[in-house]
């Protein structure tokens, strides 16, 4: 057994060595496909269970309530009234805290004030936890990236003063900074005089353990009917914020995963064919290997280890390379999004990634030589055909008497086309492939867009100036700019829903100047007592046109309008309402403002920006839908762009394996072609044949997935409260016509090479 | 009466196999063919017959000597011009057809007017072949839809299409039956104007020659007589 399996890997190393630049070929596919693959794996094992691991690893609880400040021992005995109640733990939420080191600082600072309970609802994912009164603070790793803190440095926390860095800690139900505030936690005690007494602090936040969290549905009635006491309560669930979570990122891990099963599928079927063709050119030898005594298994065992020592290495290289492509920034992503990465989590599924990476190409080689050993010996000594050629003898028959055309190309797309089943694998790959690449592109600019262009959330102001209402009409004077209006800015309760914040903005005169989000249903506001809202909010709240809004104000008071219309704004994923300034500034004449300034067609910004600077009014630009997200954006774009680049180079492999592989099988009729005087040019414009066979039906049905499936799939997910076009442009579709006709430039020119520094005489002989 | 020199090979060096296995085919082998003529190259399996035809078809360069064919040198030349040169001057016969199965056989015939390079007219000049050699009825049928003799013929006439100065045939009749061969044959042996260098086993087949020499111990020697070419004239 071992003597034959040596001789065996001998036989089989000896063939590979005698075809080496197609062995490389075939190597180079295993791998793209196998990095493909992987970088499939780290993605849905990253964010596809990222959420679940966060809430494991920080043992989240299974309820979240917020609720306006009550004492804590009011909120504990609501919570102990509730059945099936394993824990809680209690904490009081104080925002907008000044937080500042090392030049950096953010007036925006949300503190998270820790009653002494053992369970709280986060990981520490460096350093230790705060003891029961322990001074120091913990802050979320997002921020110590983001500002470079590092463990045992001193932050100025504004009231809670100077503290110590104890450690760095993730709380899977909020994004990580900057992407969300900057969050810290301390223990009350720090804020605390020593030797007073404090019977009952205030808290307004509770994370509760139930014993079985299959009843959470039942705690929640239940919860609602015992609130009585507790104002603006707003639940959340651990199932429901997993949903929102998965809702997000399932539809980027499907395409991702089928496209990679695509990627590995073209592969399989592009090296069985490649393994088809080699078989067929050995079936003498077959024949002879079967005469002189060798079985069936053995023919079928040199090639399966032929496929296995090439699929091995090439298979490891790819998974590896396809983690090492996209581990950073998947990494990155989930430290925003406050989740711990996959770590050795991700090893099993890699190594069943690296598994299916070997077999499917082992498998599909060895097939064809398991197939071809148990035809008659006789028959493989005489050259038999190893495929179905009767089948497509029929075929052909029927067909025979049309007249065609288009000379050397025309000869290269029927060449190709014959082989239906290969034809067919690699247009899905190249089209899905085509999809894909043109969605990462719509989607690279639709980010960009809502990053930098005010112009996506429907702003035609270009600036905003720190001055008062009364400034408006000075600044409208200034040279450069075209309008100026007070702009009032403030975040409302709705007050059926309990909780909904609703950004309410309001201009004195047409607020349509100055923004104007597409209306979805219904018209324009018009009058005192109309209101346009967000599609987040009419969604929210179940809005119409001519249905009732009704609004508490910081202030307290209330703000009723009709809904004249809908629009879709993607601010505050579309919690907002537009409003009269006058009805608003009726209700709370205190509603904070700042000045809209729109430039004249022209004007040069730094120029405004100087004119504004020297009234006395501090001008800043206008920032896009998300803006305090670059970072996010910026490691979408890296994963983006590391998935791209794969997938394209899966597309130039699989027309170089196509075209390679047309040529090997028929390099009798290359053979024929160069005998009867046909050069280098010949043999390319056979081939530019192969590729438009290839690539033209490929770019069409690419385009015409992207258009009309994926775009408006991931468009609906990414933000059903608001349109987002994810069409590809012009630019993007010749972008991508011109990255495939390089592909299949590139193609012609590599197999074109290949196939001229073959001699006629072997090409002849077959 | 001679025309004009087609192919002028003089002393033709060629080693076949690597290192102990190496054996020389061709040694200082001499050819001269004119237009209008008919040779004939016999020898036993293995002797070179078919090394020699690749080469003075400029698929393959010899180890030593000089091949010129319609006044065009060929050895020592770039691939580019070899296959130039094969495109206006050579046409091949081989003895399995090669024709191109997705192609019928008229389609087959202009593959060679459809090259880079090509004398204009490929079409007129095809169908009138076809009509010549008696497969316009057949001239759309795919290679696997026609008899042996046919599908020979329709190789025939790929290689006149674009009116070579030198057939090259390498066993023409090697796969057809007796009949089928005889009509091949005879096919070759009328073809005017033109150098017709036939590689074959056949003493039958090297019976339509004007020549016919001998391939052994890698030099070319005549062999066949002139009575015995006569003889397969007059059958």
């Amino acid at each position: 057994m071992g003597r034959q399996l040596i001789s065996a890997c001998r036989e089989a190393w000896l063939a590979l060595r005698m075809r080496r630049r197609r062995v490389l070929l075939s190597a180079v596919g295993i791998a793209l496909a196998a990095a493909m693959l992987s970088a499939a794996i780290v993605i849905a094992e990253g964010l596809g269970r990222g959420f679940t691991r966060a809430a494991r690893t920080a043992q989240m609880g299974d309820l979240i309530v917020r609720f306006d400040p009550v004492p804590a021992r009011e909120a504990s005995q609501r919570i102990r009234a509730l059945p099936d109640v394993a824990g809680f733990a209690l904490r009081m939420e104080i925002r907008n805290v000044p937080i500042s080191y090392a030049g950096h600082e953010t007036t925006g600072g949300v503190g998270e004030i820790l009653s002494p309970r053992a369970r709280q609802g986060y990981a520490v994912v460096a350093g230790h936890n705060l003891g029961r009164s322990q001074r120091g603070v913990l802050i979320e790793p997002g921020l110590a990236s983001a500002w470079h803190i590092h463990l045992g440095a001193r932050i100025s926390l504004g009231v809670a003063g100077t503290q110590r860095v104890v450690g760095l800690v993730e709380g899977p139900d909020d994004v990580g900074f900057p992407l969300g505030a900057a969050r810290f936690y301390i223990r009350r005690s720090t804020l605390e005089v020593p030797g007073r007494r404090y019977p009952s602090p205030p808290v307004d936040f509770a994370e509760v353990w139930l014993r079985n969290p299959r009843y959470v549905n039942e705690v929640l009635v239940q919860a609602r009917s015992e609130s009585f006491g507790l104002r603006h309560l707003q639940f959340a669930t651990r199932g429901g914020v997993q949903v929102l979570v998965n809702q997000a990122a399932g539809i980027v891990i499907d395409l991702l995963v089928a496209l990679s099963v695509i990627a590995l599928a073209t592969a399989a079927v592009l090296l069985a064919a490649s393994a088809r063709a080699e078989v067929q050119r050995r079936m003498r030898a077959i024949g002879i290997s079967r005469a002189v005594g060798a079985t069936r298994g053995h023919v079928a065992a040199v090639q399966a280890l032929e496929t296995t020592i090439v699929t091995v290495p090439a298979a490891t290289i790819g998974v590896l390379a396809g983690l090492l492509a996209t581990y950073s920034p998947d990494d990155r992503l989930l430290a925003l999004l406050n989740e711990p990465g996959p770590g050795a989590g991700l090893a099993q599924p890699l190594l069943l990634g690296w598994l299916a990476s070997i077999a499917l190409p082992v498998a599909g080689a060895a097939w064809p030589a398991w197939s071809a050993a148990g035809r008659a010996v006789i028959a493989l000594l005489r050259g038999a055909d190893v495929g179905s050629g009767g089948r497509r003898r029929r075929r052909s028959r029927r067909r025979s008497r049309r007249s065609r055309g288009g000379g050397l190309a025309g000869l290269g797309a029927r060449l190709v086309a014959a082989r239906r089943a290969r034809l067919l694998a690699t247009v899905t790959m190249l089209a899905s492939s085509t999809a894909f690449v043109l969605l990462m592109l719509a989607l690279a600019g639709a980010l960009s867009s809502l990053e930098t262009d005010p112009q996506e959330l429907g702003k035609h102001y270009q600036i905003t100036a720190s001055a008062p209402p009364t400034a408006a009409a000075r600044i409208a004077r200034a040279p450069g700019v075209l309008a100026a209006e007070p702009r009032y800015e403030v975040h409302a309760v709705d007050e059926y829903a309990l909780g909904e914040l609703v950004d309410v903005i309001a201009y004195p005169l047409d607020h349509t100047l100055f923004e104007a989000p597409p209306l979805a249903s219904g018209g324009r506001l018009h009058g005192n007592h109309e209101a346009e809202v967000g599609v987040g909010l009419a969604n929210a709240l179940g809005l119409a046109p001519r249905s009732e809004l009704l609004l508490e104000l910081p202030s307290g008071k209330q703000l009723r309008l009709r809904v004249s219309g809908t629009v879709s704004s993607l601010e505050d994923e579309g919690l907002v309402a537009y409003v009269p300034a006058s009805a608003l500034l009726t209700a709370d004449p205190s509603v904070p403002s700042q000045v809209a300034v729109l430039l004249r067609p022209g004007a040069n910004q730094s120029t405004v920006f100087g004119e504004l600077a020297r009234m006395g009014a501090d001008p800043q630009t206008t920032e896009g839908a998300t803006a305090r997200g670059a970072p996010l954006v910026a490691v979408l774009k890296t994963i983006l762009r590391a998935i791209a680049i794969v997938d394209g180079l899966v597309c130039i492999y699989a027309l170089v394996q196509a075209c390679a592989l047309t040529m090997q099988e028929r390099r009798r009729t290359v053979a024929v072609l160069r005998a009867c005087g046909g050069g280098g040019s010949a043999i390319r414009r056979l081939l530019l044949g192969t590729v438009l066979a290839l690539v033209l039906p490929a770019a069409i049905a690419g385009i015409a997935l992207e258009r009309f499936l994926f775009g408006p799939a991931l468009a609906h997910l990414a933000a059903g409260y608001a349109s987002l076009d994810l069409t590809p442009t012009l630019t993007e579709v010749v972008a991508i016509l011109a990255g495939l006709a390089v592909a299949g430039g590139a193609s012609i020119l590599w197999v074109s090479r290949a196939a001229t520094r073959e001699s006629v005489v072997a090409g002849l002989a077959g | 009466m001679k025309g004009v020199l087609a192919l002028d090979a003089q002393g033709l060096v060629k080693t076949v196999g690597n290192g102990r296995a190496a054996r020389r085919v061709l040694d200082g082998a001499d050819l001269r063919v004119h237009s209008d003529e008919v040779v004939a190259v016999l020898g036993r399996s293995g002797s070179g017959k078919s090394t020699l035809l690749h080469l003075l078809g400029g698929l393959d360069a010899p180890d030593d000597g000089q091949i010129t064919v319609a006044g065009e040198r060929l050895t020592g030349r770039s691939s580019r011009a070899l296959s130039r040169i094969r495109l206006r001057h050579i046409g091949f016969v081989f003895q399995q057809f090669q024709l191109i199965d997705e192609l019928s056989g008229l389609e087959n015939v202009l593959v060679p007017t459809r090259l880079p390079g090509a004398p204009s007219g490929g079409a007129r000049r095809a169908a009138k072949l076809i009509d010549e050699l008696g497969l316009t009825r057949v001239a759309g049928h795919r290679p696997h839809e026609l008899s042996g003799g046919e599908q020979q013929r329709f190789a025939i006439a790929r290689a006149l299409v674009n009116g070579p100065e030198l057939i090259l045939a390498d066993e023409p009749t090697g796969s057809l039956d007796q009949g089928n061969g005889a009509i091949v044959l005879e096919l070759l042996a009328n073809l005017r104007g033109r150098a017709v260098v036939l590689v074959t086993h056949e003493p039958g087949a090297a019976a339509i020659a004007d020549r016919v020499l001998s391939l052994d111990s890698g030099l070319l020697g005549e062999r066949f007589d002139e009575q015995r070419r006569r003889a397969w004239g007059d059958s």
